[in-house]
């Protein structure tokens, strides 16, 4: 049997590490047959590739660096930065913020949890991001990037020298340019080439791929060049529709931070390819994060009607519907997910809660106790949590206090335990370790209220008015509409008046 | 992820070790049979051909399954078998007949039937009616009546280089090339067009016609053959770019849809008009194994079935929605629908192990069953009682501050021991050392010795010195110790830093794992003698600071106490001794009243007598504590030096101040750093090119200040740990003359060192002077306070405050309080011990807290208010040294700010030579008679 065949049969059957095998034997008999050359950048490809419209990591330096920043201030509603007031949606109180500011997502995905910070500074103090977003459903694998093999290290030096290689020979031959272009950018990590060698190729086909032009796009795009990303992305879709197209164009008006347009650019492509699923999550996605969950739930449905299976959209409807008082909508959502063949600890522990909210209490320990079984290290510090919400629902104090001392036993930085062991102290009467668990959460998450609250409330009783005032005006700031807090700075500034 | 599995009809796993990929399984009426029903082919590459016709029954518990007899032929071929293909391939009949791709040759079959007597006396025969040797590896071929033909297919091999050959049944036609072909793709015949459709290496779909290819010949070689090296260059059709590679590609023409193409990318679906428009397409967000399209029940679409990898699933697209999903249990690597007897439309399923499957669709839910928790016999006596035993459990250990495992029980496997040689190494072991000195520098040896009880293997040792003393080694591994010969090392201390250590003690600790497979630390204190960090030198007769220390017993010859510490006094009347730092630090003298029972101290530095002071009553206590009455007793009986005291407390705030502002520095130069990069970086990113009016020469600038001022940050850290080592050992000294003075029991002394810490650590979190501020506030507005209205609590946080008058006055208001006999541990009488000397002494307290305050306010002392100063000291005339001129050279950039940011520099050696040289030991023989009259003398 022909080896070439036989790689190229392992290829199609993703059978990675074989094919590299045979065309590295084959490579060394005859270094220049290009036919097993490509044949084994694209196998080393595919062992790493991820699709690079879900890749969505922003670097601290993109962040601080980029001068695309149309507004500094920018009406609500029209940027991803300051979310809308929320149409429809319910507010802080019920369903909790990430740190971000914008509301906790059904569906962790890389650009769920990054936040904008304002500074450098703060950019660099608040790396755990992920553990004030709390895992309310499943994260699914490939959403997580494993690291390019840039990383790894081979035994003989790497497959292609890229140093040594001579970019205008290979931009010239198509049918070698692609898979090379691809190995540069997936496995091998390095932009810069890439760009060079898509450049390069786009001239040598006069500008007549359309193909060529989204591989330079994506080259700009990771070196935040997002305007000339935008006219390569703008001019291939003259050229062709495509829906990576205009999935890439919106990742660049998001990151331009201008969600309205991304979601007019969504629209025209949903004319072009109607019911692609991948264009409505991308709306659905905005409007979550703009906090206008009515659009949101809409668009989720309707990636529902061409694709029932799609777990974001049933976990984000979920979610909603749980946070919006339907716990059993919910369940019923959920159910559905664990019928599909998601058996996480985040299903189960959501299980739990909405039996409990739906006064279905048999089930609510079993779910529990399944979560606790499938946790790992950090969700079951969450899980903890939930259990500690339960017992407090049904008053059991003490279960509530121990469930709260494990989740911090498990994550030590769980700002919602402190907050609420300081709440439970208080009840208990011990001032001083109210006052220290308080002081612990909010240092801990400024971006939370209720610790701010907790302490306002609690200093006003002592008499540290001051406090009080201060820790008054951070709870104002973190939530606009929370009424006590407001109360409490309205009794202040009277007070203080009067001084 | 989906609802339902697909429901098992039919299944057989085919063959051992063997492989099959796409194109390896085929389903047609091969045999002809009249009743048209299909039947399952197909062939590995090890090249076994089978020939299933699968005919379950149904039976009481589902589908009655394989059977033997539905084998109807198993062929073995010389050859891999590439793909299997059924058309009316042979001439003159228009039955179907099998077309097996071998990688060097294409045979085409005839599936003949010898029938029996009974049913399954039938057999079944393959008889080869042609076959066409090849030249080239093969990689795929189509078939479809080229040309226009009728009731004829002809056969079209691809092979690994991208040349097609035509074979007009029997006959070879012709060869082709490709252009740009480099691996090939799938290839199909279009027979609307008359065309074939190819996805080449360009990742584009083609479409060449087959006149076209037909008539690219040479002029020049009439005759076709196989042997082509070169061609005419054929041109596309048409072509769509795809931007990916297919993995399969089918033709579709169905009555109810206008024909289409249906093209399988590695991640998405396309579906063009047969004349390369775009129609739909899909992405994919799962990776496609395979596809099959089929005729669809509503006018204008088309239902495809898709099979994934990882997830293992089946789903069924009808255009771009899906309509179902179904769980299959392999990755399959081709699908194919079949008729059966009894059964229409059958999903043929192949693995690319050889798993054979026909099933169907079915609302058979796909649970994964999650194995059930570990449970136990529900029985409430039982539980109840656990449950109280550990609510027992729980609230006994949450009632301890910190929940920690009880260990007190366990013997520890492992004995660390520690012993100091008497003696100093004979070739000294420092190195590194930071200062000069015209002595060496000695080193010691500690000799630390592991036993275990139980033999331990890899023991890590760590060996703790704090700067300025340091160990030859920090670290090493014993690798075993068993009880029978216990582990020696040595490890050597010496001092290396030009300062004072507060403490002479280091530590030795070893982690290992306990036999119980628990981690566990053992740690051994070694106390260093003093003489590592002082050299006996000719005693001073001038110094700035002195103690005077009361006893109860006649003084003790100083040459007695102090005998490994001579040096040159050795010949001396044993009243005065001198001891140097090394590193030429200050000199402390030690003197011993002939008449009187008092001792003295004097240094130029308040904090260098902490360590010769506790040596001395360290010494003093043995030396008259040996006979077992233990009735020595030491006192203090003079002022409390606390302006002194208050000097090192500024001093350490003021590194402290410093690293503040140098850090707000740093960060604004570094914003400033940014800003620029970002201006740069939109005139760099511009396509006119701009100039860069001069930004370039600001970002060096800022850079080079950048480190100029990390440069600063770190003089200013280590000068910071000088300053921390003196609070650390004045803080000692403090805290022992309070001791002393009002004579403390250990308790009180434990709670005193504990407020006034002496450690000072150097976290830019937390500092000395708030925490020591936060603790002594607290002790004044609870044991020392003096009424319960006082005992308010409202702790501030902790934050660096803006001056040091706070906790200067806080201490001075304890010690006015423990002077006036408070004591700082409930429930002991109130002290009476400090007022030996009351009234004389009630004034001056009363008078220290006034005195703290003016300082507080000017910051530093006033030396015109004399009163108040002299009665706060007795050394009020020592002014604060500090130099506060900046000198800071030549800035580099010229930028004036950066000159703020220069150190206080110390005057550390203040005219110390000058006055050493003046001096003798002669001249230094004391006379302490008036000891006690100096103060008055002072302060009259």
């Amino acid at each position: 049997m022909d080896p070439l065949f036989l790689a190229y049969s392992y290829y199609r059957r993703k059978k990675y590490e074989q094919c590299t095998e045979i065309c590295t034997q084959l490579l060394e008999k005859n270094p220049y047959d290009q036919a097993s050359w490509t044949l084994k950048t694209r196998a080393l490809t595919g062992q790493v590739y991820v699709d690079e419209v879900d890749v969505d990591e922003e670097g601290i330096a993109e962040m601080v660096m980029d001068d695309n920043t149309i507004a500094q201030v920018s009406r609500p509603g029209t940027s991803l930065k300051q979310p809308g007031t929320g149409r429809g949606a319910p507010s802080q109180g019920v369903r909790p913020m990430s740190q971000s500011g914008r509301p906790l997502s059904g569906f962790v995905r890389p650009s769920t949890q990054g936040g904008r910070p304002g500074t450098m500074e703060k950019a660099i103090m608040t790396p755990r991001t992920a553990h004030t977003a709390r895992p309310v459903t499943s994260a699914s694998g490939r959403y997580v990037r494993l690291g390019t093999a840039s990383m790894l290290s081979t035994p003989d030096g790497p497959f292609i020298n890229l140093a040594r290689l001579n970019f205008t020979k290979y931009a010239a031959r198509p049918n070698l340019a692609k898979a090379l272009f691809e190995y540069i950018f997936h496995h091998e990590n390095d932009v810069r080439n890439a760009l060079e060698l898509a450049a390069l190729a786009t001239e040598a086909c006069q500008f007549k791929d359309w193909w060529w032009k989204v591989q330079l796009a994506k080259c700009y795009y990771r070196l935040g060049m997002y305007r000339d990303a935008e006219k390569q992305l703008k001019s291939s879709l003259k050229q062709q529709d495509h829906v990576d197209t205009y999935l890439y164009l919106c990742k660049v008006y998001c990151r331009l931070d201008q969600p309205l347009t991304a979601i007019e650019v969504f629209k025209q492509g949903l004319e072009k390819f109607q019911g692609e699923t991948t264009l409505m999550t991308g709306i659905a996605r905005i409007y979550e994060g703009m906090n206008d969950m009515d659009n949101a739930v809409k668009f989720y449905k309707d990636v529902l009607y061409y694709d029932s299976m799609y777990v974001e959209a049933i976990a984000c409807i979920a979610t909603n519907h749980f946070y919006t008082d339907q716990p059993e909508v919910a369940l019923k959502f959920y159910r559905r997910l664990l019928q599909m063949g998601v058996y996480n600890a985040e299903l189960f522990n959501n299980l739990g809660l909405c039996c409990f909210y739906a006064q279905q209490y048999d089930m609510t320990l079993t779910c529990f106790e399944r979560a606790l079984s499938l946790a790992e290290e950090v969700t079951l510090s969450e899980v903890w949590y939930n259990i500690g919400h339960v017992a407090l629902g049904i008053g059991d104090m003490t279960l509530a206090y121990q469930a709260f001392r494990l989740t911090l036993a498990n994550n030590n930085d769980h700002a919602e335990a402190y907050n609420n062991l300081g709440v439970l102290e208080l009840r208990k009467g011990h001032v001083e370790m109210a006052r220290a668990f308080f002081q612990a959460a909010l240092g801990l998450a400024p971006h939370m209220y209720e610790p701010h609250y907790n302490w306002a409330a609690l200093a006003d009783q002592l008499g540290d008015l001051q406090s009080s005032y201060n820790a008054a005006k951070r709870a104002v700031d973190a939530f606009p509409n929370h009424v006590d807090s407001k109360e409490l700075l309205k009794q202040l500034k009277h007070h203080f008046s009067l001084l | 992820m989906s609802l339902f599995k697909a429901r098992d009809w039919w299944s057989t796993t085919v063959g051992e070790e063997e492989e099959f990929d796409l194109g390896c399984l085929c389903v047609a009426n091969i045999d002809n049979a009249t009743d048209e029903l299909d039947k399952i082919i197909i062939g590995s590459y090890h090249g076994i051909l089978r020939i299933f016709n699968p005919k379950p029954t149904k039976t009481d518990d589902g589908w009655s399954g394989y059977k033997p007899e539905d084998v109807l032929l198993e062929a073995s071929l010389p050859e891999p078998i590439l793909q299997l293909e059924a058309g009316k391939f042979v001439s003159g009949t228009e039955n179907l007949h099998l077309a097996v791709l071998h990688p060097r040759k294409i045979a085409v079959y005839k599936v003949g039937v010898t029938s029996g007597a009974v049913e399954h006396g039938r057999h079944f025969q393959l008889n080869m009616s042609f076959e066409h040797n090849l030249k080239r590896t093969a990689f795929n071929f189509c078939f479809g009546p080229f040309g226009g033909v009728k009731g004829r297919d002809f056969l079209c091999v691809q092979s690994m280089d991208g040349t097609v050959s035509i074979f007009e049944q029997e006959s070879f036609s012709f060869c082709r090339f490709l252009p740009g072909a480099l691996l090939p793709g799938p290839i199909r015949y279009m027979p609307k067009l008359d065309s074939f459709v190819t996805v080449s290496s360009t990742w584009q779909l083609e479409c060449y016609k087959y006149q076209v290819l037909a008539v690219a010949t040479d002029a020049k070689t009439k005759e076709e053959s196989q042997n082509i090296k070169s061609g005419k260059r054929v041109t596309w059709d048409w072509c769509y770019n795809l931007g990916e590679q297919a993995l399969d590609l089918v033709v579709v023409n169905y009555e109810n849809c206008p024909p289409s193409i249906l093209v399988l990318g590695e991640r998405n679906i396309f579906c063009l008009t047969e004349i390369g428009k775009l129609r739909w397409m899909k992405k994919l967000e799962y990776e496609p194994s395979c596809f099959l399209p089929y005729c669809s029940v509503v006018e204008n679409t088309i239902n495809c079935l898709i099979g994934t990898h990882t997830t293992n699933s089946l789903m069924v697209y009808q255009d771009i929605t899906l309509k179902w999903a179904a769980k299959l249990d392999f990755t399959p690597v081709q699908v194919k629908l079949a008729t059966f007897q009894d059964l229409k439309g059958v999903i043929v399923t192949l693995s690319d192990k050889g798993r054979l499957e026909c099933s169907y669709l079915g609302t058979d839910p796909a649970l994964f069953i999650p194995p059930v928790p570990e449970s136990r016999e529900l029985n409430y006596a039982d539980m109840d009682r656990e449950m109280a035993q550990l609510q027992k459990r729980i609230k006994q250990s949450s009632h301890k501050a910190v929940l920690m495992p009880n260990l007190k029980k366990q013997e520890d496997d492992l004995q660390l021991l520690a012993t100091v040689n008497t003696n100093f190494d004979d070739v000294s072991m420092a190195t590194e050392v930071e200062f000069e000195d015209p002595d060496p520098v000695p080193s010691i040896t500690v000799r630390v010795q592991v036993k275990a009880r139980l033999t331990i293997e890899h023991i890590n040792m760590h060996v703790h010195a704090c700067w300025p003393l340091k160990s030859n080694v920090s670290s090493f591994e014993i690798s075993s110790v068993d009880p029978s010969n216990p582990s020696e090392q040595f490890v050597s201390f010496f001092i290396v830093g030009k300062a004072m250590p507060a403490d002479m003690t280091v530590s030795v600790s070893a982690n290992y794992m306990s036999a119980s497979g628990a981690p566990r630390v053992a740690t051994a204190r070694v106390k260093l003698p003093v003489k590592l960090v002082i050299k006996p030198v000719a005693p001073v007769k001038n110094a700035e600071f002195k103690l005077t220390l009361d006893s109860n017993k006649p003084p003790a010859n100083l040459n007695e106490l102090f005998p490994d510490l001579l040096g040159e006094n050795a010949g001396g009347q044993g009243a005065a001794l001198g001891f140097q730092y090394y590193g030429n630090g200050p000199i402390v003298t030690v003197l011993a009243s002939k008449t009187s029972q008092r001792y003295r101290l004097q240094c130029d530095r308040f904090e260098a007598m902490w360590l010769m002071v506790k040596e001395l009553s360290g010494r003093l206590n043995s030396h008259f504590n040996r006979g077992k009455n233990d009735s020595f007793a030491l006192y203090f009986a003079g002022q409390l030096p606390l302006q002194e005291y208050f000097d090192l407390i500024d001093a350490h705030f003021e590194h402290r101040l410093n690293a503040d502002r140098c850090k707000e520095m740093l960060n604004q130069r570094a914003s400033q750093f940014r800003a620029i990069q970002r201006r740069l970086l939109t005139r760099f990113k511009d396509k006119t090119p701009s100039p860069l009016a001069n930004l370039d020469t600001l970002l060096e600038g800022t850079y080079r200040q950048i480190l100029h001022l990390a440069d600063t940050i770190e003089e200013n850290n280590q000068s910071q740990e000088v300053a921390a080592l003196s609070l650390s050992s004045a803080t000692s000294l403090f805290n022992y003359l309070i001791k002393l003075w009002t004579n403390m029991s250990e308790e009180e002394y434990k709670v005193l060192q504990q407020c006034v810490s002496p450690v000072v650590s150097s976290s830019t979190e937390q500092g000395w002077q708030e925490s020591v501020d936060a603790a002594v506030t607290h002790l004044l507005r609870t044991t020392l306070a003096k009424s319960s209205k006082d005992q308010t609590l409202n702790p501030q946080p902790l934050h660096i405050p803006e001056d040091t008058t706070k906790v200067k006055k806080h201490l001075a208001l304890m010690c006015d309080k423990l002077g006036k006999g408070a004591r700082l541990v409930e429930g002991l009488p109130t002290n009476s011990m400090v007022n030996m000397n009351p009234t004389p002494r009630k004034e001056k307290k009363a008078k220290i807290s006034a005195t703290s305050k003016t300082v507080m306010e000017n910051g530093h002392i006033d030396n015109s208010d004399d009163t108040e100063t002299l009665i706060g000291s007795q050394f009020g005339q020592h002014k604060s040294k500090r130099n506060k001129e900046q000198d800071y050279g030549s800035d580099i950039n010229g930028l004036s700010d950066l000159s703020m940011l220069g150190l206080p520099a110390e005057n550390v050696d203040d005219g110390m030579t000058e006055k050493r040289k003046k001096k003798h030991i002669e001249a230094m023989v004391p006379d302490l008679d008036d000891m006690d009259d100096e103060p008055v003398a002072l302060e009259s």
